[in-house]
């Protein structure tokens, strides 16, 4: 993309890259270089990235503290049980010539419905047992887990996209069936505290990769020509 | 958090992964560890059991087309592999487990008892459910704080250990009229403690008590009745400032002021302060300090500092006679009486404005003399003031004196007079 540096010589191509090149090269030298207008999504991709860092780190002491209430063996490492009732629950690992191909719009779509969902899931665990402790950092959790999906919100009304609006019925219900155990309920808690965690993995590396895309690119910046030689 | 745990499933990395193997991890599409999963059913399915019961309990394999069998199945508790003589064999598709003696659960949610395949894998879990009955709670003391509220604590029998996640209910009920009422806000002033907002009746006793649910029972404590004009207190006395009393080594004084409550609750207070030298953990108590705002100590240590704390107690609220419950201690002040070379004696009560005895014998004696004087002497303008001003001008003359002494030797003695009034 050509970027708007004045009206380019007339029918003479390799003249304006010359004349593109010539005046990045003086860049440095000229001195009044402004943008246009705001900042753009950047900071708020940003901060959505350092959001999901944060997270990450609430999570590790949240996991650890519930995962000691469920007992050995859920909290012993290396531990991985079936997968079975997590079957609803949105999986961040995926192909990665599929994740490095999703375009934007759906790279945030699916991190937006994706920790719908996981806060949904999160919200209907009932613990009655926990202590009083535990149930109050879970609730932190939640709320922080809130922040980011008003984060998210917020990139995608920065970028120009609708916000993925839940299709009546695919509201995600964590109301275990009559036979539901409450070791399969463990094994449910087990397998949607590690989903999170590793859609945290993901989402840090999604932002990081949409700053980098939305970080403008100096030839398309507006310049101002005052450098001598034009 | 764990990863994949040995199995046929191929391990995926601790943490955190790489981005790359982990996304490969899915396009192989690995199979996950337990291939044969939810094919076995343990029974009983979270049983609940007394500390002490036995337990015998089966996995029944159904329906695998691997044709796994109950042969290479085996048990674990809590992650740990359970003896194989606990275990046996009761037909193709069935392991059966015999446990004695049970001890209390490990955590409140309950032991993980684990059926698994030869390989490893779980094929089916239970959660145990081992502990006690509640006992009852007991030492219910309660206390409002404006009149409107209540807040009650209790303490749970047992000292609240019966390895099962007790639930604590605090009720409420007139004592002549209506109905049950439960509490809502919990853990307000620690674990075992309830806070009642408001709906409260004054000049009528209530009857409180706390009920304690586990899976095993439930127990309840005995009725506190109480009204709650016998149980008001208030915040403790805020802004406490000690102070020097001008230039005496014994004496600090203490100003506070009357919690605001009082105001709105028509009733009096009565103090009590408390103080220690700084570092010694033995408090001297004044007691009795009625409706003042200052008192002054006096038979302290000169040099010395001090920590002086206050509280307050509400009483003869709407015109009753009863004394309310005592507030918390106000917040450690802390004040240095002035130095001197002089000893002092200890006291404990407040020195007088008017005429309250002192407890120093000294000044006690002084005090008498003094009095007897005025009655007996012409001596009208005489005044215990007159006596401590006369020891702070004779401390203050004693250290000058002391410094003349290495200048001028021959110095100005005469300054040494009378007070001037």
């Amino acid at each position: 993309m050509l970027p708007a540096a004045g009206e380019p010589a007339a029918g003479d191509s390799w003249g304006m890259l010359a004349c593109l090149c010539a005046v990045l090269w003086h860049l440095p030298a000229v001195p009044a270089l402004n943008r246009t207008g705001d900042p753009g999504p950047g900071p708020s991709i940003q901060k959505t990235y350092d959001l999901t860092r944060y997270l990450e780190h609430q999570l590790r002491s949240l996991a650890g503290t519930y995962l000691n209430y469920l007992g050995p063996p859920f909290n012993e490492p290396d531990f991985n049980p079936p997968r079975l009732g997590a079957e609803t629950l949105p999986r961040a690992t995926v192909n990665l010539d599929v994740w490095r191909s999703l375009n934007d719009k759906l790279r945030l779509t699916q991190n937006y419905e994706a920790y719908s969902h996981l806060l949904c899931y999160l919200r209907g665990l009932d613990r009655q047992a926990a202590t009083a402790e535990l149930r109050r950092s879970l609730a932190h959790f939640c709320t922080s887990l809130q922040g980011l999906l008003g984060s998210i919100a917020g990139v995608m009304a920065a970028l120009g996209y609708p916000l993925p609006q839940p299709l009546p019925g695919t509201e995600p219900t964590r109301a275990p069936g009559p036979a539901h155990s409450d070791f399969l309920q463990k094994m449910d808690d087990f397998w949607l505290l590690k989903e999170l965690q590793t859609w945290l993995w993901r989402s840090a590396k999604d932002f990081n990769r949409l700053k980098k895309k939305t970080q403008p690119p100096p030839a398309a910046v507006t310049l101002h020509l005052e450098a001598h030689g034009f | 958090m764990p990863a994949g745990r040995p199995g046929p499933a191929a391990q995926s990395a601790r943490r955190p992964p790489p981005l790359l193997p982990l996304l490969l991890l899915c396009v192989l599409g690995a199979p996950r560890a337990g291939s044969g999963a939810h094919t076995a059913v343990i029974s009983p399915q979270d049983p609940t059991l007394l500390i002490g019961s036995s337990l015998q309990a089966t996995c029944s394999v159904h329906g695998d087309p691997s044709g796994a069998t109950a042969e290479g199945l085996y048990w674990t508790l809590n992650g740990r592999r359970l003896a194989p003589e606990l275990s046996r064999v009761l037909n193709a598709s069935t392991l059966a487990l015999a446990l004695a003696n049970l001890n209390g659960s490990r955590q409140q949610s309950g032991d993980n008892l684990v059926c698994h395949a030869r390989d490893g894998s779980i094929l089916a879990g239970s959660c145990l459910y081992v502990g006690l009955p509640p006992e009852k709670p007991f030492n219910i003391s309660c206390w409002s704080k404006n009149m409107k509220d209540l807040t009650c604590r209790w303490t749970p029998g047992a000292h609240g250990e019966t390895f099962l996640h007790t639930n604590y209910s605090l009720k409420y009920k007139l004592r002549w009229y209506g109905q049950d009422n439960t509490c809502e806000e919990y853990h307000t002033v620690g674990p075992h403690s309830c806070h009642i907002p408001k709906d409260l009746a004054l000049f009528t006793p209530y009857e409180i008590w706390v009920e304690a649910t586990n899976r095993l029972g439930s127990a309840r404590s005995d009725v506190l009745t109480l009204d709650i004009l016998d149980v008001v207190t208030t915040d403790p006395p805020p802004d406490v400032h000690v102070s020097r009393v001008g230039g005496l080594e014994d004496q600090l004084s203490v100003r506070w002021v009357s919690p605001p409550a009082l105001k709105d609750f028509l009733f009096q207070a009565k103090y009590q302060i408390r103080y220690r030298v700084e570092d010694s953990v033995d408090w001297k108590v004044v007691d009795d300090v009625s409706n003042q705002t200052s008192c002054r100590l006096a038979g302290l240590k000169p040099g010395t500092v001090y920590f002086v704390q206050v509280r307050c107690n509400p009483f003869g609220i709407y015109g009753s006679k009863k004394a309310g419950i005592w507030s918390e201690w106000s917040h450690p002040t802390a004040a240095s009486t002035p130095r001197s070379e002089r000893p002092g004696p200890g006291g404990g009560a407040c020195e007088p404005r008017g005429g309250e005895p002192s407890s120093g014998p000294v000044r006690r004696e002084l005090k008498q003399f003094l009095g007897w004087l005025k009655k007996h002497a012409y001596c009208s303008n005489l005044s215990f003031r007159l006596y401590d001003q006369w020891r702070a001008w004779m401390q203050k003359s004693h250290k000058t004196r002391n410094q003349d002494e290495g200048i001028l030797p021959s110095g100005r003695r005469g300054t040494t007079r009378g007070p001037a009034r």
